[in-house]
């Protein structure tokens, strides 16, 4: 059988395929429509609602890829919703309506990189001239900083941020708290981990990583932590205690009067009040007293 | 046994989709960054290839050769396969969300994939090369397509494999990016040209 010997005529022969055509698409058609309706998903309602209350920033910080894999998760149980730092508070409590269950008080926190050192203060222990990244440089000796806590300053933590709220300056990473989301990318991407998060009302913060012992610190950093424990000693609230070299804040009992930074001989308790306008300064007393 | 062999060694190796026939490159150089996403890819792929292959090849056979209407052949194939993938989409979703997370998200972009209008469109022409006395039937047709798409899998592997690898290195700033990408492409090509060398 031959379909378009039919007729000899052209128009009827373009006809006849296009015939074939509209048949064929109407026959898909409906195979595509009976086929979703059979295999229809039902998507919860929960999860949507869920999704429009979510930031809707896509950070990647709680783990999941994007907000509609946390709002899955949220649905199921299996995440927790302080795993966003991105929300507003208020948001998280209509979630936790939703959701039925209680909303801890929570507080705004921002990252915060843990390290002074840069190139003036933290000697080098080699030139890299590799790839610029921290990644790279890490996987190096542990990079080319001469101490292994350090702030490689290659920028990595600024390349994956998604609010541009961390700027290198003298290969040392600086948050800026204003626009910090503490969404958790840098402390996922950091080689180092001395990315952390602080209560966006934390009156100091330890700038600092460094877990080994006093002599070897003062070898090779200006301003790193000798573990003297004169902060946790001169603390009148107690919020100070000396943990693996370093000291640890507990934020709920600091209440901003600032003797750690005044007693601290290598200035590493740094006021976040401060922190912005004065670094030179900060930067030539220790200059002085290093000398 | 021996058209068996023949016809994985060809569609594996000496006719490799992306380095001998050079189908399906947009998802060679596009989704190649990762090798995860290029196994996704690759197998994607592999499932749509054999899937079309075995509902184009029949429809061809039974239904379009005898109505006198092969010419028709590549807007019937395409208009086919998109549906399938469609409903190859609808229907993972449904029976595994965790493959559909792993593989979904590369179906909508086959839809219109040349190395899969490639296989089905390759398979109905003269496969007597490869075939040699035997004659083609469904079941070479499906295995050609399998085979296919497993050579595409490893090529879509050792390509992101590579490029995961080059960006430890740092490369010029003239050739950052895109165009050490179609450098390497050329080298896996050039590598590939040495089976083409191998008579079935």
């Amino acid at each position: 059988m031959n379909l378009l010997e039919i007729t000899n005529q052209t128009w009827i022969t373009v006809g006849i395929v296009a015939a074939i055509f509209a048949g064929s698409a109407l026959l898909i058609g409906a195979l595509i429509l009976v086929v979703g309706k059979v295999f229809k998903v039902n998507v919860d309602e929960k999860i949507t609602k869920i999704l429009e209350n979510l930031a809707g920033a896509n950070c990647g910080g709680c783990g999941c890829s994007g907000c509609s894999g946390f709002a899955d998760k949220l649905a199921k149980g299996s995440a927790c919703l302080s795993d966003c730092h991105v929300t507003s508070p208020e948001k998280k409590a209509e979630i936790a309506k939703l959701l039925g269950i209680e909303l801890k008080d929570e507080e705004r926190t921002v990252a915060v990189v843990h390290c002074n050192g840069g190139i003036e203060n933290c000697a080098d222990k080699f030139v890299y001239k590799g790839n610029p990244t921290c990644a790279a440089n890490n996987s190096l000796l542990g990079g080319n900083k001469a101490c292994s806590y350090a702030c490689l300053g290659c920028g990595d933590c600024k390349a994956v941020c998604p609010e541009n709220a961390i700027e290198v300056t003298g290969r040392l990473s600086k948050v800026d708290p204003d626009r910090c989301i503490s969404c958790g990318a840098c402390i996922a991407a950091c080689p180092k981990d001395i990315i952390d998060r602080i209560p966006a009302t934390a009156p100091v913060y330890v700038a600092c990583s460094s877990k080994c012992r006093g002599k070897d610190v003062t070898s090779v950093c200006k301003v790193g932590c000798i573990a003297c424990g004169i902060c946790a000693k001169s603390c009148p609230h107690g919020a100070i205690t000396m943990k693996d070299n370093l000291p640890e804040i507990d934020y709920t009992k600091c209440t901003g009067c600032l003797t750690c930074v005044e007693k601290c001989p290598r200035h590493i308790i740094i006021s976040r009040k401060v922190v912005a306008e004065e670094t030179p300064d900060t930067s030539e007393s220790i200059e002085k007293a290093a000398e | 046994m021996a058209t068996f062999i023949a016809i994985i060694l060809s569609a594996v190796l000496t006719n490799n989709f992306i380095t001998a026939k050079t189908y399906g490159v947009c998802p060679f150089l596009g989704v190649s960054k990762k090798t995860s996403s290029a196994a996704g890819m690759g197998i994607a792929v592999t499932l749509v290839m054999v899937l079309a292959t075995l509902v184009t090849y029949p429809i061809y056979t039974y239904v379009m050769v005898p109505l006198k209407i092969e010419f028709l052949e590549i807007i019937f194939f395409i208009f086919i396969i998109a549906s399938l993938v469609q409903m190859l989409e609808k229907i993972i979703q449904k029976l595994s969300p965790t493959l559909y997370g792993a593989m979904g998200i590369y179906l909508p972009l086959i839809t219109t994939n040349c190395a899969v209008l490639g296989v089905t469109e390759l398979l109905i022409g003269d496969m007597s090369a490869i075939l040699g006395e035997a004659s083609m039937n469904i079941g070479w047709a499906a295995l050609y397509a399998l085979g296919a798409g497993l050579g595409f899998t490893i090529v879509m592997i050792i390509m992101s494999g590579m490029r995961e690898r080059l960006n430890c290195y740092k490369t010029p700033k003239a050739l950052a990016g895109f165009p050490i990408a179609m450098v390497t492409a050329c080298f896996i090509c050039m590598a590939f040209y040495v089976f083409s060398l191998i008579s079935l």
